[in-house]
């Protein structure tokens, strides 16, 4: 699965900070380190960007640039920090990101199409977020003929069907996984993304990455081809590079068979497991999920 | 000729039993969903408690406090009262005095009032605080020592003050009403947290209740959910019966103090509505309510 960095990020304090005064020292630290690890793209998320979105966005780019060749994922909802973020990025940029919403789509697509970048494309649009798999096709079919008129190919699209968190609705992720195998005919060409972390919102912080590598994992199976995820979670960069076939095969056989024995499991593999069972439904999510 | 399909579950609701001796009162067991005899067995009808409070009501229309009028300064008097000449089989005693807003009583007070009258009524008791976790914590954990042995049911029983309450519930025999909001996660997660101390077949659970027109509808569809959870997917932490307190929440509105008749209606309805979605318990505090409600499921 191709890999999107997401720890350059406002949300961060230590980014937001360095972002305000110009420092280039936290953000060289936090490229290289995901640069190390093996990241294929870094999402530089600003945010909506109200103060010199224009001056801001440029600075960022160039900054990341001296410390790296990968290519960037311009994530924000500021069409000016957008724009000049796109004047000079070196590599093929992705825009993060439109959506099926009118304005979205009259604004953030033709930036994309201008700067031949890659874009991705959420299945939300002015009726909000569709509620099952056949929803989120017709909205995505609709903004994808709106991108291919404009002469945005499917070859430069990457799908977001919008990742809920496991413990506001357990449905939705299942939904998610029955659209993802959808894709393929729906957009032959396009790739899927997702912002992988958004799955365990709200799950205890400890916690959070076990659901989120198991859900990869998972997705990985159904054709998912994309993720916005931590370049810093070692074991999620091992497990996608096929370093840990073991720990894949089980949670393939835990999506596969209905009671998995896990008596004779190491604990770690009982995590993968149970993890597995609420991620595709069979039992009910609670925050205490490992604990029965 | 077309036959129906019926479902089978292979799991039951636990059982958990109200009170001691030969008043006490089991709720729960089922198999099937509520009143599907055609599909299982529901071996206990719901649990229907009238609500009485240990202090004159505030606020209560004339026509809820109309059947009690002669009885309201005097808890015990109350609760008879109820038993007696309206027929409750269970009683819910709402710890009104200890809020720690209003009167503030002290947990020593509150527990005194309780073993009065259980001591004199030998009645299946729910015993309620007010919902403040810190205070609720102290009334129930004194109420729970000075009644030990006398199995009630005490609550809400929160994320906040689970532990305290149910260590003592456990040490003097008394069940329990885990309450959590609205969510069946958040419902699971309490009862995985409980039952690693407390055992299962003491709780209730208490999703919360909103009333007609003020968002019944969720308070059904959670409901349905947890029944669902428990019997169809086998869920050994969603297997407990849900307590629903319908008074409170009816009595609020605007539409129940408007007149007599809408009023109990309004209790009535949403009572009712809740037993149809998978309620096995529920709080009511007009006896009209209480005798429509027993009507309709008899």
């Amino acid at each position: 699965m191709i890999l999107i960095g997401e720890d350059l990020n406002v949300m961060s304090n230590t980014i937001s900070q360095a972002i305000k005064e110009r420092n280039p020292e936290p953000i060289r630290k936090c490229v290289e380190g995901q640069a190390g690890n093996g990241m294929d793209y870094l999402d530089l998320n600003v945010g909506p960007q109200k103060k010199d979105p224009a001056e801001t966005m440029e600075w960022l780019v160039k900054t990341v640039q001296d410390y790296t060749d990968l290519p960037l994922c311009l994530d924000t909802t500021n069409p000016v920090a957008m724009e000049a973020g796109l004047n000079f990025c070196k590599q093929k940029a992705l825009v993060n990101s439109a959506s099926g919403v009118k304005e979205s789509m009259e604004t953030v697509m033709p930036l994309c199409r201008k700067y031949s970048a890659g874009l991705v494309l959420s299945v939300i649009n002015d009726a909000g977020l569709p509620s099952d798999a056949d929803e989120r096709a017709a909205s995505i079919l609709e903004s994808l003929e709106f991108a291919n008129e404009l002469g945005i190919e499917n070859e430069d699209i990457w799908i977001d069907p919008v990742l809920l968190p496991v413990g506001v609705d357990q449905r939705q992720v299942l939904s998610y996984m029955e659209f993802i195998q959808m894709i393929p005919d729906l957009a032959p060409g396009a790739k899927s993304v997702c912002g992988l972390s958004n799955l365990s919102y709200s799950a205890p912080k400890g916690l959070r990455g076990l659901l989120n590598r198991t859900f990869m994992v998972i997705i990985s199976r159904y054709g998912q081809d994309a993720a916005i995820a931590s370049g810093f979670d070692e074991e999620l960069i091992l497990l996608n590079k096929g370093e840990m076939p073991e720990i894949v095969d089980l949670i393939h056989r835990a999506m596969d068979e209905e009671d998995l024995d896990i008596s004779n499991l190491s604990q770690k593999e009982q995590e993968y497991v149970k993890t597995t069972q609420v991620l595709m439904g069979k039992t009910l999510y609670s925050n205490s999920w490992l604990e029965v | 000729m077309y036959e129906a399909p019926l479902e089978k579950h292979s799991v039951n609701i636990r059982e958990v039993v109200l009170g001691d001796g030969e008043k006490a009162k089991k709720i729960g067991g089922e198999n099937t969903f509520p009143f599907h005899f055609f599909e299982g067995t529901l071996p206990n009808p719901p649990g229907l408690a009238l609500e009485f409070l240990d202090m004159q009501p505030e606020n209560w229309t004339a026509w809820t406090l109309e059947p009690f009028r002669d009885v309201v300064s005097d808890p015990l008097k109350w609760a008879g009262k109820c038993v007696g000449e309206y027929g409750a089989e269970i009683l819910c005693l709402r710890l009104l005095s200890t809020d720690p807003m209003g009167r503030d009583a002290s947990p020593e007070e509150a527990a005194k009032t309780v073993k009065n009258i259980v001591d004199s009524l030998n009645i299946p008791l729910i015993v309620l605080g007010t919902g403040t976790e810190d205070k609720d914590s102290k009334v129930l954990i004194e109420v729970a020592r000075a009644c030990s042995g006398k199995n009630l049911l005490l609550g809400p029983v929160l994320k906040g003050n689970y532990q305290e309450i149910a260590k003592a519930a456990l040490e003097h025999g008394h069940a329990i009403v885990a309450q959590a909001s609205m969510d069946a996660n958040l419902t699971k997660e309490l009862n995985i947290a409980l039952c690693k101390f407390f055992p299962p077949e003491k709780i209730v659970v208490d999703p919360t209740s909103s009333a007609l027109g003020y968002g019944m509808e969720y308070t059904f569809s959670i409901i349905e959910s947890i029944k669902q959870f428990g019997l169809v997917d086998k869920d050994n932490m969603m297997r407990m019966p849900i307590f629903s307190d319908v008074a409170g929440e009816c009595w609020r509105t605007k539409e129940a103090r408007e007149s007599e008749e809408q009023g109990i209606l309004w209790e009535a309805i949403t009572g009712m509505t809740f037993l149809l979605a998978g309620a096995d318990l529920l709080v009511l505090r007009h006896p009209e309510a209480l005798r429509l409600i027993k009507n309709m499921i008899s």
